[in-house]
């Protein structure tokens, strides 16, 4: 009789971001722990990465020093692109050299949650794979992708640079949309919060947005921050955007898809409920770690 | 490690006054004259004993600049215990306790341990706020008072510690309610985990406080050891 007793357990097959190993990896596993509790309702896209000079060498003599995992998750996980970043520090307390027959367990230490606004990533060697990472007070880190990740990791963290650089189609960075349509009812109703496509906007502004969000369809896949998105990667290859309209019309749900999130939550996030898009600069809450990264520097 | 407790501390007060040099000071035993502007959290952590027990230490360290205060609000959910800190060289950054206190009173929970500290009290000459008057602020708003120098260690340890000892007392009164994660308090695993690197490390296993995982990185060692096995697990702590 448990059996029928409210919502059947979520099933997720571990999609290929998890073989990726870019979700569901040790920092996800950690900051969703009891120990930090942290967005846990969110996807954290990682990898694991060396720390190093600008001119590409170790900045140690050993690995093990130097060895960091560094993520994205959202706050919120209705919001289209993440706006935190996480880095944890990866150490052997006994030495990976020490003992051949015993090699010590690595510990990973959560080092620093930083909001994204404050974070400008940039793919600094592409052949050598090394991301920099620099605050907004000025600290920079060279991260080069570590080898036994496939060359497609380096892909997502190329296609997340950008994305981050000039936003989704979807979002109100991208110049070529003009909003004119509420995408989230101002009043809210259930028929809202459970079935997002009703908040699609009306057919030519669709099919533009169609268009768009095809192109971009990788990218939203990529920042489906939800739990309820999988990267879409094959594995192997540079995901070619799908032409099938009853995918991508999904995708604008990734705004209004905070189906079991508090509504005050839901408005004060979205920028969908704003008509006047200039009315975005005013009213978007500064509190909001995804102001910055919304509406661009 | 097994621990019985993990207590969240949160650490606040203006830029400069030394938040991050005493965590550093208190993780490390260290001290850092040039430190980086924190921004967003930097997460130290560290276990003492009370009462005979483990208890972990998780401190979060923020951003004091005026400009990062509204994020650093949103930290202060779910911290058992607080480290407002001042610098008694600098009257301003003791002008500002209210506004940080009125903070923390509005977005923790009502028995969060706020421990006052006067950090840098190694610089005598240059000393703007006399410790009577951190006394009289401390006994006014119902806080713990110390004096400490993050440079010198002096007292560092006795304020991490005396906040948890504080907590630890509000735990056996009864005050806290440890089963509830708003208080900033976790119940540690019971049981040291006797084989932990030799758990089970698909999907992650709680065990001894840590919580091992299918290892990604085994075979991370930078160097190619043809009998040496990848480390069978991973912990995250």
């Amino acid at each position: 009789m448990s059996k029928i007793r409210g919502l059947p357990p979520a099933v997720r097959d571990p999609g290929p971001g998890v073989e990726l190993g870019v979700e569901d990896g040790l920092l996800c596993q950690l900051i969703h722990s009891p120990e930090f509790n942290l967005f846990s309702d969110s996807v954290v896209f990682e990898s694991t990465f060396i720390q190093v000079t600008k001119q590409g060498n170790w900045m140690d003599a050993y690995e093990r020093s130097a060895t960091m995992i560094v993520g994205v998750t959202s706050s919120v996980p209705s919001l289209p692109l993440p706006n935190v970043l996480l880095m944890a520090n990866v150490t052997w307390p006994h030495g990976p050299f020490s003992t051949c027959s015993t090699p010590g367990a690595p510990v990973i230490t959560l080092s620093r949650i930083l909001p994204l606004k404050y974070v400008e990533l940039q793919i600094y060697d592409r052949a050598q794979r090394i991301l920099r990472v620099r605050t907004v007070t000025e600290k920079i880190y060279y991260l080069r992708l570590h080898e036994k990740h496939p060359q497609a990791v380096f892909q997502f963290w190329i296609r997340l640079v950008k994305i981050l650089q000039k936003g989704l189609s979807i979002t109100t960075k991208d110049p070529r949309i003009q909003f004119t349509h509420c995408l989230v009812p101002k009043i809210p109703n259930s028929s809202t919060e459970t079935t997002p496509e009703s908040s699609l906007p009306s057919s030519s502004q669709a099919s533009e947005t169609i268009m768009l969000l095809a192109a971009e369809r990788t990218s939203s896949s990529l920042l489906g921050l939800s739990k309820r998105h999988q990267l879409t990667g094959d594995g192997h290859t540079d995901i070619t955007p799908e032409t099938d309209n009853s995918n991508t019309c999904k995708t604008p749900p990734l705004v209004a898809s905070s189906v079991n999130m508090p509504m005050r939550a839901t408005l004060t996030h979205s920028l969908w409920e704003q008509e006047d898009p200039n009315e975005n600069f005013l009213q978007v809450p500064v509190a909001s770690s995804l102001g910055e990264n919304f509406l661009g520097p | 490690m097994a621990y019985a407790y993990l207590f969240k501390y949160i650490i606040i007060g203006d830029t400069g006054v030394g938040k991050s040099c005493l965590l550093l000071q208190f993780t490390d035993k260290r001290f850092q004259p040039v430190h980086d502007l924190t921004i967003g959290v930097e997460f130290g952590a560290r276990m003492i004993t009370i009462d005979g027990k483990q208890i972990k230490l998780q401190i979060w360290d923020t951003a004091g600049q005026e400009s990062f205060r509204s994020i650093t609000r949103s930290y202060y959910r779910g911290a058992a215990g607080a480290l407002l800190v001042y610098d008694i060289t600098r009257r301003d950054t003791f002008n500002h306790l209210t506004t940080w206190l009125e903070d923390a009173r509005q977005h923790s929970n009502s028995n969060m341990v706020i421990m006052l500290i006067g950090n840098k009290s190694d610089l005598e000459s240059r000393r703007e706020v006399k410790k009577e008057e951190g006394e009289a602020f401390a006994r006014e708003h119902g806080l713990i008072f110390m004096e400490t120098s993050a440079k010198t260690a002096s007292n560092v340890e006795e304020a991490f510690i005396n906040t948890a000892k504080e907590i630890y007392e509000k735990i056996q009164e009864g005050v806290f309610d440890i089963n509830n994660e708003a208080n900033g308090i976790k119940i540690g695993p019971q049981h040291a985990a006797t084989n932990a690197t030799h758990a089970g490390n698909q999907g992650g296993q709680q065990a001894g406080g840590r919580l091992l995982l299918s290892p990604f990185l085994a075979a991370s060692c930078p160097v190619e050891h043809a009998l040496c096995p990848p480390p069978s697990s991973f912990v995250l702590s």
